[in-house]
C-alpha cells in the first residue's frame, strides 16, 4: 500500500515494465518542447482529443464528424494519434525485448481486484465519460490542460479546474471512502 | 510532413509511458495527493510552454484560443470522473493500447462511442450548453 502513505524517496514503479520513470522534471521539459516544436515548426496547436472526432469521422455520417474544419485535420491529427499508439509499442518493447498483452492494473488489482471482464467494462464507462466530457469541454489534459492553461486562456482554466476537481472527488470517493484505504 | 506528425506522436507517447502518465497507480496517486509525479510533469511543462508562447507570439505566431461556454465547466467533472475511473486522459488511452494493456481497448471504444454520441447530439446541445453554431465551428 506504499502509494497511499505520501513519500519523498518511494515511488511506485511503472505497470509496464517495473521500472523507475523519468524525474517528472525531465519528462516535463519533454513535453514542453514538443509542443514548442510542434507549434514553430508545423502551426499547430498542441491537443490530442480533438483526434478522436477525427477517428469518429471516419466512420460516423453526423453532419458534426463531416464538418470541412474537422476533416481538413486529418492528415496531421490522424498521425500524432497513430504515433502515441507506435510510442507505446515501442515503450514495451525495447525495455523487455517483446511485445505481450497484460492485464495487469496497479492498486486497482489490490483494492478493487476484478478480472478482464470487470476491467472492461469499467474502462468502457470511463471512456464514454472521457469521450463525451472531453468534446463538450473542448479538449483535454494536453488542449486544455498543458496548453490552454500556458496561453493564459480562461476557458482552459475553468475547464482544468472542473476535471481536477471531478478527479479528486471520484477518486477519494472509490479509494478513501467505498474502499476504505 | 505525416512523417514529422507521426514522429511528433512517437516520442510524445514514449515520454507519456515512462515518465507515469499513462500509469494507472501515478494518475490515482494525483488525485489522491499521495504522488507528485503528475503535478511536476505539468508544471514544468507549462513553466516551458509559457515564455516559449510568449516569445513565439511576438514574431507573429499566435496559436488559436479555445471558446468558453456552459460546456467547459460540465464536460471538464464528466472527464474528469472518467480520468480518474480509467487512470487514462486521451492521449495515455492510446499509448496504453499500444503498450499491450488490454483494458485500454475497452477504454478507447467507450471513448468512441462517447464522443460520437456528443457529435450526434450536438444540434441538441448547442443551445444549453452556449456552444459554437455548427455553421461555423
Amino acid at each position: 500500500m506504499a502509494i497511499f502513505v505520501p513519500s519523498c524517496d518511494t515511488h511506485p514503479v511503472l505497470i509496464l515494465n517495473h521500472i523507475a520513470p523519468y524525474h517528472w522534471a525531465i519528462a516535463g521539459t519533454g513535453i514542453g518542447v514538443l509542443t514548442l516544436v510542434l507549434l514553430t515548426v508545423a502551426r499547430k496547436r498542441l491537443g490530442i482529443s480533438t483526434g478522436i472526432e477525427n477517428i469518429c469521422s471516419l466512420v460516423i455520417p453526423a453532419p458534426y464528424f463531416r464538418r470541412e474544419s474537422l476533416v481538413s485535420t486529418h492528415s496531421w491529427r490522424l498521425p500524432i494519434l497513430l504515433g502515441l499508439v507506435l510510442g507505446g509499442v515501442l515503450s514495451a518493447v525495447i525495455e523487455s525485448g517483446t511485445w505481450s498483452p497484460l492485464w495487469d492494473l496497479g492498486i486497482f488489482d489490490i483494492a478493487v481486484g476484478w478480472g478482464p471482464a470487470g476491467k472492461v467494462l469499467w474502462m468502457f464507462i470511463g471512456g464514454l465519460f472521457i469521450g463525451f466530457g472531453t468534446r463538450l469541454a473542448g479538449g483535454c489534459t494536453s488542449g486544455h490542460g498543458i496548453f490552454g492553461i500556458s496561453n493564459l486562456e480562461l476557458s482552459s482554466v475553468v475547464t482544468v479546474l472542473s476535471f481536477m476537481a471531478a478527479g479528486v472527488v471520484t477518486s477519494n470517493l472509490l479509494y478513501r471512502v467505498i474502499l476504505g484505504f | 510532413m505525416p512523417a514529422f506528425y507521426l514522429a511528433f506522436g512517437i516520442v510524445f507517447g514514449w515520454i507519456l509511458s515512462r515518465s507515469g502518465a499513462a500509469d494507472y497507480n501515478y494518475v490515482q496517486g494525483m488525485f489522491l495527493f499521495t504522488e507528485f509525479q503528475m503535478y511536476g510533469i505539468i508544471g514544468v511543462a507549462i513553466a516551458v510552454i509559457a515564455p516559449g508562447l510568449l516569445l513565439l507570439k511576438r514574431r507573429g505566431i499566435v496559436p488559436s484560443t479555445k471558446p468558453r461556454h456552459r460546456g467547459n465547466i460540465v464536460g471538464g467533472i464528466l472527464f474528469g470522473i472518467g480520468w480518474s475511473l480509467t487512470g487514462m486522459c486521451p492521449g495515455p488511452i492510446l499509448v496504453n493500447v499500444g503498450e499491450g494493456k488490454l483494458y485500454a481497448i475497452a477504454a478507447f471504444a467507450g471513448v468512441f462511442v462517447g464522443a460520437g454520441a456528443f457529435g450526434a447530439l450536438y444540434p441538441r446541445l448547442e443551445g444549453p450548453f452556449g456552444l459554437p453554431p455548427l455553421k461555423k465551428k
